[in-house]
């Protein structure tokens, strides 16, 4: 398939920064074998820049590969980004996980990326029953933070306001404790404890998680329900007021467990509460850090 | 194998009257590790202790643990008793099953299965203690203090006494603050500046301290023995070094009718180049710029340097920063007055005849505006009848505050008594709630103004003050004859309630100290650490602890010096060892430990090899900034952050040893 003029700015670019020295290693899109899928690809020499590319397909949250000590070694790094995806690098930042002058990124402007499972049926359209959840909210298609912006050529996104994103929230929001609790039990009990939705996910990036932690054994190992409850809720946790909702962990999931439930309530509930929306700010305060005076108290009985 | 030493103490009957103290101990003795356990009337006594080194010598104990009383009452004395007989101080562990079982709980037999548990837990606990270091950390032997009122002074004067640097920083343009305002002071009626103008003498001429007037903390930074301060000089646009104090700059100064002169609470004027009152300390005029004719006018007015000798007047001074670093602080910061003119119905500042107690005291002074002579600032009459109101804003939980003043009984029957010699043939009523006069000689000098000097006290609140042909009526209850009454008086003195002085809250929160809800400090322990803040190295004095009298902030002043010259008088000081303790190999940096730390304890520390190369970043624990408090461990996504002492093995034990 022919270059888009998208893939020809964005090869131009990530060319310019490897030949320059500004990045060692370039991290992006490239096709894969199958044309309604892309894959990550990672360049190091100018000259193999023309295999990235970027389209409606390009799914997953290349921000995760920031983690991987394989991938810090090289040091300054370039990396092509959605505005969702972008986030991610935002709060790595914030987080000092990686310098933000180690870090050239391009954000790639975008109008809603057609659901895997779809494409894979052979759909090619964006429309608002064809793009994820998360692009139906969406407010960072543009990035928030770039050093290079590149253009999208997709029409914009038409919403009608039919389809409801995370409408599963409202519903459980209604629900009593009780009802609650034999949602996420039913949820949780598919859990197969095979830790995808950690490393699919960009901000978990401890070396050692607290589920590995055996001295002493916080968190059951073993599938079942207490074991699975923990992981699930204490991730929840660790990610409210952080996630930024890239749905990757939802992907991962082989067994189908709507984690983008928990972590989009989450997120709803830590900008109520706090006012917070994460991955918007490099120097921001995470809700997780900050105490104030003014934090609602109204929970100490 | 654990040998764990179990000791129940039935404190009296304070813990045996609810909780059983033999089950307790019958049930310690059946859990695996534990090689003994007593039951003992009263484990604190010697022959408490006694037992307790005896067991732990004869049975070789690994651990102690002694379900008794709070860990903050005895815990120092049974681990100074393991001590003695090798162990480390901190396999002692206390289940308190006094504070938190049988003074807050009647069912016994649910309360003994309560003390069971927490003693279960804690024998849990104890098996898994490690031997704990206590951390040491160099002293730098200098102190700080701030505020330069009596207490300040007290303490910045026994504290270079006992051969310790200090240095004093005052806000104001002169030391001596509330107490060189008084005009004489109760109960000797001796002249409050005679007493105190001495004092700050010495405190500017003392080899040892350093005075900062004028001037503020701007930033504090640090812990025990290594605080970092900054001080902001305010500039007084005057070359301190230069000046002789003589006099000439505020003479010349052409505005001398329009500033009100704060020393004197607006009871007269003050020029914009001032000394705020004759004998200040050190006797160097301010220059206000917020009034000064020359900023104004764009630099035309110059008289205050066309008539200064020595010319050290330089208008294009600067603040200036000055940084510090002391090993102890104490903060004496003084107290304000209420706003009274919130009582619409007693009309202060409203009728220029309503005063505030301080301001009375001014009118008393022979160095105020009236030079001694008692004069309404209406009309400059002397007045022949004063009504005095007790408790403005005092005990007043609705309008004012809910605690007493202290100080205004008095000070109002020295007023009463003063005003007696001072206008003979006068008469004064005084309105009170309760008359509170319980120091040495206090109740007769109150005794001495009702009889000698003939004030009237009428036991009754004032419900109305308005103006009536150049009079004051009041309009008032006497309880004790269930009369109302009616005065017309020439003036009104109200006994206006205390307030922390206006921005000692956020120095508190500079300095990382608590304070109540009014914005007194607090004290680490009402009783029993009167002196010290919740912040080691950091001492209290004065009125900013809450209302006192003179002879109280001195003790209060000396009591914090007390414990900075006991401080200084060792090499090191002392921290305990239950502190943060990071694991570098899983710590990933991400710093929410240092965001959560109230107590700027986390820095970021570089690993690396041998040829210099980084390895990695991780969070670093300073010890002498350390509490333990234990945010960071709960701020902690890998868990990579431990209290020692509290380790997450052994709360992980604690809580298994629960489970049935």
């Amino acid at each position: 398939m022919a270059n888009t003029k998208t893939d020809e700015k964005l090869q131009k670019i990530a060319k310019e920064l490897l030949e320059s020295g500004e990045a060692n290693l370039f991290i992006g899109y490239t096709k894969g074998s199958n044309p309604q899928r892309m894959r990550p690809v990672f360049i190091t020499k100018p000259e193999e820049a023309e295999k990235l590319s970027f389209s409606r397909h390009a799914v997953q949250d290349l921000a995760v590969f920031l983690k991987k000590q394989e991938v810090k070694k090289f040091g300054k790094i370039g990396i092509a980004v959605k505005g969702c995806d972008e986030k991610a690098v935002n709060t790595l930042i914030q987080e000092y996980q990686i310098s933000r002058d180690d870090i050239k990124i391009i954000g790639m402007q975008c109008n809603g990326v057609i659901k895997q499972n779809l494409a894979d049926k052979g759909e090619t359209e964006v429309s608002e029953y064809t793009v994820y959840d998360k692009c139906l909210i969406c407010r960072e298609h543009t990035p928030v933070l770039y050093d290079f912006l590149i253009e999208t050529e997709e029409p914009e996104l038409s919403l009608s306001g039919n389809v409801k994103p995370y409408a599963e929230i409202e519903k459980l929001e209604s629900m009593s404790a009780e009802e609650k609790n034999a949602f996420w039990a039913q949820e949780f009990d598919k859990c197969i404890k095979c830790y995808a939705c950690r490393q699919a996910c960009p901000l978990c990036y401890c070396s050692r998680c607290i589920v590995e932690k055996n001295m002493p054994q916080w968190i059951d190992t073993n599938s079942e329900e207490t074991g699975n409850a923990q992981w699930n809720l204490i991730r929840a946790y660790h990610l409210s007021g952080r996630c930024i909702g890239c749905g990757e962990c939802e992907r991962a999931c082989p067994v189908n467990i709507p984690l983008m439930l928990i972590n989009e309530k989450m997120a709803k509930d830590v900008y109520n509460l706090f006012g917070y929306k994460s991955g918007l700010d490099i120097n921001a305060k995470p809700v997780f850090g900050v105490f104030s005076e003014s934090d609602f108290n109204d929970f100490i009985k | 194998m654990a040998r764990i030493g179990v000791f129940v103490c039935w404190c009296g009957s304070n813990i045996a009257g609810t909780v059983d103290v033999e089950k307790v101990r019958e049930e310690a003795a059946k859990i695996p590790g534990v090689v003994s356990a007593v039951d003992y009337k009263y484990m604190c006594s010697d022959p408490g202790q006694n037992s307790l080194r005896n067991v732990i010598k004869e049975k070789n104990l690994t651990g102690v643990v002694l379900a008794a009383c709070s860990p903050h009452m005895h815990e120092n004395t049974f681990r100074k008793a393991a001590v003695k007989e090798g162990l480390n101080p901190y396999f002692v562990e206390i289940a308190n099953i006094r504070e938190q079982v049988s003074w807050v709980h009647e069912d016994k037999e649910r309360a003994t299965a309560k003390a069971v548990d927490l003693m279960k837990m804690m024998v849990e606990k104890v098996k898994r203690d490690r031997p704990i270091e206590d951390v040491r950390v160099p002293l730098n032997k200098k102190a700080l203090v701030i505020g330069g009122g009596i207490a300040g002074i007290q303490a910045a004067l026994d504290i270079a006494n006992g051969g310790v640097e200090v240095i004093l920083v005052e806000k104001e343009p002169s030391i001596g603050g509330r107490m060189i305002q008084l005009d004489e002071t109760f109960p000797t009626l001796d002249c409050s500046s005679c007493i105190m103008t001495p004092k700050m003498v010495e405190a500017n001429q003392h080899p040892n301290i350093k005075l900062y007037t004028y001037s503020e903390i701007e930033d504090v930074s640090g812990y025990i023995g290594n605080f970092k301060i900054k001080i902001r000089k305010k500039t007084k646009s005057v070359v301190e070094k230069d000046c002789t104090g003589c006099g000439e700059c505020w003479n010349a100064c052409p505005m001398h009718k329009n500033v009100k002169s704060e020393f004197n609470l607006n009871l007269s004027e003050r020029t914009a180049i001032y000394v705020p009152f004759p004998q200040a300390v050190p006797l160097i005029p301010v220059l206000d710029r917020s009034v000064c004719l020359h900023y104004k006018k764009g630099g035309k007015c110059q008289k205050c340097l066309d008539a200064c000798g020595p010319k050290c007047i330089d208008f294009s001074l600067q603040d200036e920063i000055i940084e510090e670093t002391v090993g102890a602080i104490v903060a004496s910061t003084g107290y304000d007055l209420m706003d009274t003119s919130m009582y619409g119905e007693y009309g202060y500042g409203k009728f220029k005849d309503v005063v505030s107690g301080l301001q009375f005291e001014r009118l008393l002074s022979a160095s105020g505006p009236t030079e001694g002579v008692i004069k309404r600032p209406s009309d400059g009459k002397t007045p022949q009848t004063i009504v005095f109101v007790q408790c403005v804003g005092s005990r007043d939980p609705e309008k004012g505050v809910p605690y007493c003043s202290k100080v205004c009984c008095m000070y109002t029957a020295k007023h009463a008594k003063l005003f007696a010699h001072k206008v003979h043939g006068s008469q004064s009523y005084v309105f009170y709630i309760d008359i509170r006069s319980t120091s040495k000689g206090y109740e007769e000098f109150v005794r001495g103004a009702m009889e000698q000097d003939g004030a009237v006290y009428l036991r009754g609140r004032v419900s109305k003050i308005y103006e009536d042909d150049g009079k004051l009526i009041v309009k008032g209850a006497d309880t004790l004859s269930g009369n109302q009454v009616e005065i017309a008086a020439d003036m009104v003195v109200l006994a206006t309630g205390v307030l922390p002085k206006k921005g000692s809250d956020k120095l508190a929160q500079m300095l990382g100290i608590s304070y109540d809800k009014y914005g007194f400090l607090t004290e680490s322990h009402p009783k029993l650490r009167p002196a010290e803040s919740s912040t080691a190295g950091i001492f209290l004095a004065g009125m900013a602890q809450g209302p006192r009298d003179i002879p109280e902030s001195v003790v209060s002043g000396s009591a914090a010096a007390s414990k900075i010259l006991g401080l200084f008088s060792k090499s090191e000081y002392e921290v305990e060892g239950t502190i943060a303790n990071v694991n570098e190999a899983t710590c990933v940096a991400c710093f929410y430990c240092q965001r959560v730390c109230a107590y700027s304890a986390i820095s970021r520390k570089e690993i690396k090899d041998r040829s210099g190369k980084l390895i990695k970043v991780v969070a670093n624990v300073n010890p002498g900034l350390c509490t333990g408090c234990g945010a960071c461990v709960n701020a902690c996504f890998s868990k990579s952050i431990d209290v020692k002492g509290f380790m997450d093995d052994q709360i992980y034990a604690e809580i298994k040893s629960l489970a049935v």
